[in-house]
């Protein structure tokens, strides 16, 4: 098969001593990040994006698809030793995690969720690189009234997330749109919300927006909330798992990944919902269902590997379609941008190499992070002492460092200000990061795609509604955004839909009692 | 009133054991105080639950009578000082650990902060060697 | 009963500071609005779209969004503060100290060319890490002092942009 071909090329490129290099540092940096509670993957990605400026495209992918998967790992790690989870997306591994650690059973949680994060990430790199390619060919062959409603369903499925606050997404999502609209029109060449000034004219720089609302203004929230109790860590050693272990681990690992992938593929998925599933499904299937609340080693395999999955699933869209699902898949994409390489359908096509040599170094960084994990989990657990000033002193010192290095002006530092306020305004209100970002990156993209649309429709608003899978689309769109009028009407909210069984199960156990 | 200077390390310990062993000694009042800076996610010397209930328990079965608090977001040295500023605290105890020359240059001391700078005695105690 | 029904609508707390993003919103939309019809129309035939219509829908739906959130802030509309994995939300917020960083922040850019990146950077670290509680000065500025420094050259010789050098250029 030529992707066959492609993937063993991508392997050689991958394990050149400099790619290798890359990776190992992506990887331990990913881990760490994850590990510290407050910083993410999304924010190390966006204040690395300098370093595109003069490293080869393969190796600096290669580095942040490493932060990108090694995110992952630390934050497991963090959610079962301490009593606050790491990533977000951990918070279900915590619940079963913590108290396996609690009752001593921290090395066997952390094995599971090492190993089970390997196996779906290897699965999931796997199923990325059979399923993105015939996606992207499939892409390719839409017409512009194609993608343009695909790329507005992007949008509107980021912001209309399931039991979130639809206003609040709204209103990010215009917030990044009006972002966007600065700069000169691309067909009449006027320039538009500039104020006036020629630094402008270029639109403002993506790399300033993503370090100044991801870290300035993490940087800045967390300033006004700096000092609080320190938690407890439970001290462990090496992880390992016993045959027993092993044995009930196996199969949730599986079923996490198949929760996982899918979800993470879809724009509307993200990762906290198949954790959710995976650890609904693993507490009905269990043979050790009292287990569960206490410390069952499922409930950290199954969501584990979902977590993961997601993450694998993520890349699909991201790289056969140049749609960002998640804040990282939003800042790697602007580093595609940064290197001229236009994301979207034609990436197969035109960087071939450049893609398998990233889809390679995903096994390979995937390998390591089990490789690294394993041994180094109480060394992780030591990072945890950093005291704060110190480290976001150092987040704001190279935010400003790589917002300079874009222009060299004190104005991107002024906008870096602007912005990380409005990262903090945002945090503080709790208006969700994610559609400000997809709003900042695809709104000019959408614009172009629609007056492109237009120009090659003849000046036809009813062309755009020629294609079938346009039609589609805004189909779905039509439901996702209907979806709440409907649950209303019929006197039911969002919530109930993900309706937790534990309410059976606790009227049963009532029952019984 | 006898100040303790705690710490979930042995030298916290040792110094609580002194702190015990005064009070008696001058029958007066114990005030154990285990306070953080609260800058890191992790304080390794910050007693948790399971161990303030142990040395609750510890301090009751003695038969002294104690108060014992944790400050969040503070300086150690700066709350203890404020702590034997009261009329009636008339002793602090505070447990020490070796410093090499290097150490005692790269690193601040609260010990030795709060040797030079309290008014009143100060008991510096290490933990017993077995 | 309507004795209840009020007392629970009384007991929800409101948020008024999120008049705040109204404020935004609106100020945003408006912009948006008048910025775009200055502009001159485009090739109306294959360009029905113009440059004027995404800032100005852009801009109304802001406003729209604006007067959706007024009507729903007294309704006890409260966006869930981020609770990020290292922040309590529910601590009062300690906005001197990021007044504080903003104040810094503002020094740092007025100062970073005449004075150059080497002295700023030093600035900034050290700056912020006391800012945020830190006590150990010397030990501070040391290492503000070093990572500006290796910063300096890494970006010159290694990614070839050259930070300014402000009143140091020459010895660097």
């Amino acid at each position: 098969m030529e992707n066959l071909d492609w993937l063993l090329q991508g392997f050689e490129q991958a394990a050149t001593p400099m790619n290798l290099l890359y990776a190992v540092i992506g990887v331990l940096l990913g881990t760490a990040v994850g590990v510290l509670p407050g910083i993410g993957p999304a924010m190390t990605v966006a204040l690395l994006l300098p370093v595109t400026y003069n490293v080869s495209p393969s190796a600096a992918f290669i580095m942040f698809a490493g932060i990108f998967y090694g995110g992952m790992y630390g934050g497991s790690t963090t959610s079962i030793l301490l009593n606050t989870p790491g990533e977000s997306s951990s918070v279900i591994t915590a619940i079963e995690g913590n108290k396996m650690a609690k009752a001593g059973r921290a090395a066997q949680a952390l094995a599971t969720a090492a190993i089970g994060s390997f196996v779906a990430g290897a699965i999931g790199t796997a199923l990325l690189a059979a399923f993105a390619p015939p996606i992207s060919r499939f892409a390719v062959t839409l017409g512009a009234p194609s993608y343009l409603a695909v790329m507005l369903f992007a949008l509107v499925a980021v912001t209309a997330v399931l039991g979130a606050s639809k206003l609040r997404g709204a209103i990010s999502l215009f917030l990044g749109l009006a972002i966007g609209v600065v700069g000169i029109d691309f067909l009449t060449g006027q320039p538009r919300a500039t104020f006036g000034m020629p630094q402008l004219s270029d639109g403002i720089d993506i790399v300033v927006i993503a370090v100044a609302i991801f870290a300035v203004g993490e940087a800045l929230w967390v300033a006004a909330h700096l000092r609080r109790r320190p938690a407890e860590v439970i001290p462990v050693g090496r992880p390992w798992m016993g045959r027993e272990d092993f044995k009930r681990s196996w199969k949730p690992w599986l079923r996490g990944t198949a929760y996982g992938f899918p979800f993470g593929a879809l724009p509307a998925g993200g990762a906290d919902l198949p954790t959710f599933l995976s650890y609904i499904t693993e507490k009905r299937l269990s043979k050790h269902k009292d287990e569960f609340g206490k410390g069952a080693i499922e409930g950290v395999a199954g969501p584990e590997a979902a977590n993961n999955a997601s993450a694998a699933g993520t890349l699909v869209p991201m790289l056969s379609l140049g749609l960002p699902t998640n804040a990282t898949a939003a800042v790697i994409l602007t580093a595609f941008v940064s290197y001229g390489i236009q994301p979207g359908p034609t990436l197969f096509e035109k960087e071939p190499l450049l893609i398998w040599t990233l889809i390679a170094s995903l096994f390979i960084g995937n390998l390591m992070l089990l490789l690294l994990n394993l041994p180094l989990a109480p060394l992780w657990a030591r990072l945890l002492r950093t005291p704060r000033p110190y480290l976001y002193a150092g987040i704001l010192f190279f935010a400003t460092l790589g917002a300079l290095a874009v222009n060299v002006q004190p104005f991107d530092l002024v906008l870096l200000l602007v912005f990380g306020l409005l990262g903090l305004i945002m945090r503080r209100f709790g208006l969700p990061i994610l559609p400000l970002i997809i709003g900042v990156i695809l709104g000019p993209r959408i614009e172009r795609q629609l007056r492109q649309s237009l120009q090659l429709g003849g000046g036809e608003w009813s062309s755009l509604f020629t294609e079938p899978v346009a039609i589609v689309v805004y189909v779905l769109m039509a439901v996702l955004l209907l979806m709440p009028l409907v649950l209303r009407l019929m006197h039911r909210s969002e919530e109930t839909l993900l309706v937790v069984e534990d309410d059976q199960d606790q009227r049963e156990k009532a029952a019984q009692a | 009133m006898i100040v303790v200077g705690y710490s979930a390390d042995p030298f916290g310990r040792a110094a609580l054991e002194h702190g015990i062993a005064e009070a008696k000694l001058r029958g007066t009042t114990l005030w154990v105080i285990n306070s953080t800076s609260g800058e890191a996610y992790v304080d390794a010397a910050f007693a948790q639950r399971s161990e303030i209930h142990d040395v609750e328990k510890h301090l009751n079965e003695c038969g002294v009578a104690f108060e014992l608090t944790q400050p969040v977001g503070v300086d150690t040295a700066a709350e203890l000082l404020k702590a034997m500023d009261r009329d009636e605290a008339e002793l602090l105890v505070i447990g020490i650990r070796h410093r090499s020359p290097v150490g005692k240059l790269l690193l601040g001391s609260v010990s030795q902060q709060l040797l030079l700078e309290c008014p009143k005695p100060v008991l510096a105690v290490k933990p017993d060697v077995l | 009963m309507t004795t209840t029904s009020q007392q629970i609508a009384a007991a929800k707390p409101t948020d008024k500071a999120q008049y705040i993003v109204c404020a935004v919103l609106v100020l945003v939309g408006g912009f948006l609005i008048f910025d775009g019809l200055t502009l001159e129309e485009g090739f109306a035939k294959v360009d029905p779209v113009g440059p004027k219509l995404f800032p100005v829908v852009i801009g109304v739906i802001l406003i729209v969004l604006s007067v959706i959130l007024a009507i729903a802030i007294p309704r006890g509309s409260v966006g869930e503060a981020d609770a990020g994995e290292d922040v309590d939300p529910n601590s009062p917020g300690d906005w001197r100290t990021v007044g504080l960083l903003v104040g810094l922040f503002v020094a740092v850019i007025v100062l970073v060319n005449p004075l150059g990146w080497v002295i700023t950077g030093t600035l900034l670290f050290a700056g912020a890490a006391t800012i945020l509680g830190n006590r150990h000065y010397v030990r501070i500025i040391a290492i503000g002092a070093v990572v500006s420094l290796v910063s300096f050259y890494a970006f010159y010789s290694g990614l070839g942009i050259p930070l300014p050098a402000g009143i140091l250029d020459g010895i660097l």
